[in-house]
C-alpha cells in the first residue's frame, strides 16, 4: 500500500506498525504470521 | 499472484456480500467471539483515549472492529472537514466529530446502508454532526478536491482494487489534504485459495 500511495502523488508517506495488533484465535495468528501480515499505522500528504 | 485491480465484477460482488455479513455479525451481536478483537476490548488495545471510550455511544464502541487507531497521528484541527472511509458503527467518525469540532464536517461513507443508519444514530445520541453516506470505497460518494483529512480504518485491504480506492482518496483530498490510515498489510503474496475464498478475503 505504501508504493501504491506514493505512486498515486502523495508525497511525505511514513507507516509503522501498530504494536499491538494481534488476532484473537491463535490459529488466525499463526497463519497470519507466516504470511507476514500485520497491521499498519499510514500516513501521507496530497502535494499543495 | 497479488489481487488483481481488473478482477472480475461477480467475484467482488461476492465478495462484498461476504463483507457486508461479516460486519453486520458483528454490529448486530457484538459480544459474539470473532477471530479479531473488536469493541472496547479493541479500541484499549490500540489506546485510544480512556475519555473518548467512555464518552461513545455504546453501540458504537462495542461494535467497534478496527484494528488500530488512526487518531494517533490524524492531527485533525478545528473546522477541517473529515472523510471516516468504511465508518461502520460510527466510532471513529464520532471522535472526529469531537476533534474537528461545531465548525468541522465529518462524512462517513460505508458500504452497508443500514451501518450508516446505525452510525447516524450513535452520532445523534451525542449531538454531534455526522452524514454516512452509502458507497464503495472504489468510488467515494465524495466531491473533488473537497477533504482536508480521510481517516479509515481496516478497510482498504478489503478491496480487491487498492490501486483505485487511492487513487480516488487523491481524488477527494484539497491540495494539502492528509491521509492517517491503519489498514492490515501482507509481506508476502497471498496465496490464490485465499485470494478466490470470499471468507477469508474478508476477514
Amino acid at each position: 500500500m505504501f508504493g501504491l500511495l506514493e505512486a498515486a502523488g502523495f508525497t511525505r508517506v511514513r507507516s509503522a506498525v501498530v504494536p499491538r495488533f494481534r488476532f484473537r484465535k491463535a490459529s488466525t495468528q499463526a497463519s497470519a504470521e507466516a504470511y507476514g501480515v500485520k497491521a499498519v499505522m499510514l500516513t501521507a500528504k496530497k502535494p499543495e | 499472484m497479488p489481487p488483481p485491480d481488473d478482477v472480475s465484477a461477480p467475484l467482488e460482488d461476492v465478495l462484498n456480500g461476504e463483507i457486508l455479513r461479516m460486519y453486520q455479525e458483528v454490529a448486530d451481536h457484538p459480544t459474539s467471539e470473532f477471530h479479531f478483537f473488536h469493541g472496547r476490548e479493541a479500541a484499549e488495545l490500540f489506546e485510544y483515549a480512556p475519555e473518548w471510550l467512555d464518552r461513545a455511544p455504546a453501540g458504537a464502541l462495542n461494535s467497534f472492529a478496527g484494528v488500530g487507531n488512526p487518531h494517533l497521528r490524524s492531527e485533525l484541527q478545528p473546522g477541517e472537514t473529515v472523510v471516516d472511509l468504511g465508518s461502520g458503527a460510527g466510532l471513529d467518525a464520532i471522535i472526529a466529530s469531537w476533534r474537528v469540532g461545531p465548525a468541522g464536517t465529518v462524512i462517513g461513507v460505508d458500504l452497508n446502508p443500514a451501518m450508516c443508519v446505525k452510525a447516524q444514530a450513535h452520532a445523534a445520541a451525542t449531538g454531534v454532526r455526522f452524514e454516512c453516506r452509502e458507497g464503495r470505497m472504489e468510488s467515494i460518494p465524495v466531491p473533488d478536491a473537497s477533504t482536508d483529512v480521510v481517516i479509515s480504518n481496516g478497510v482498504i485491504n478489503l478491496s480487491f482494487r487498492k490501486r483505485r480506492v487511492i487513487e480516488e482518496l487523491y481524488r477527494v483530498l484539497k491540495p494539502g489534504g492528509r491521509l492517517s490510515l491503519t489498514d492490515i498489510v501482507s509481506a508476502k503474496q497471498l496465496s490464490q485459495s485465499i485470494v478466490n475464498d470470499p471468507k477469508l478475503w474478508a476477514s
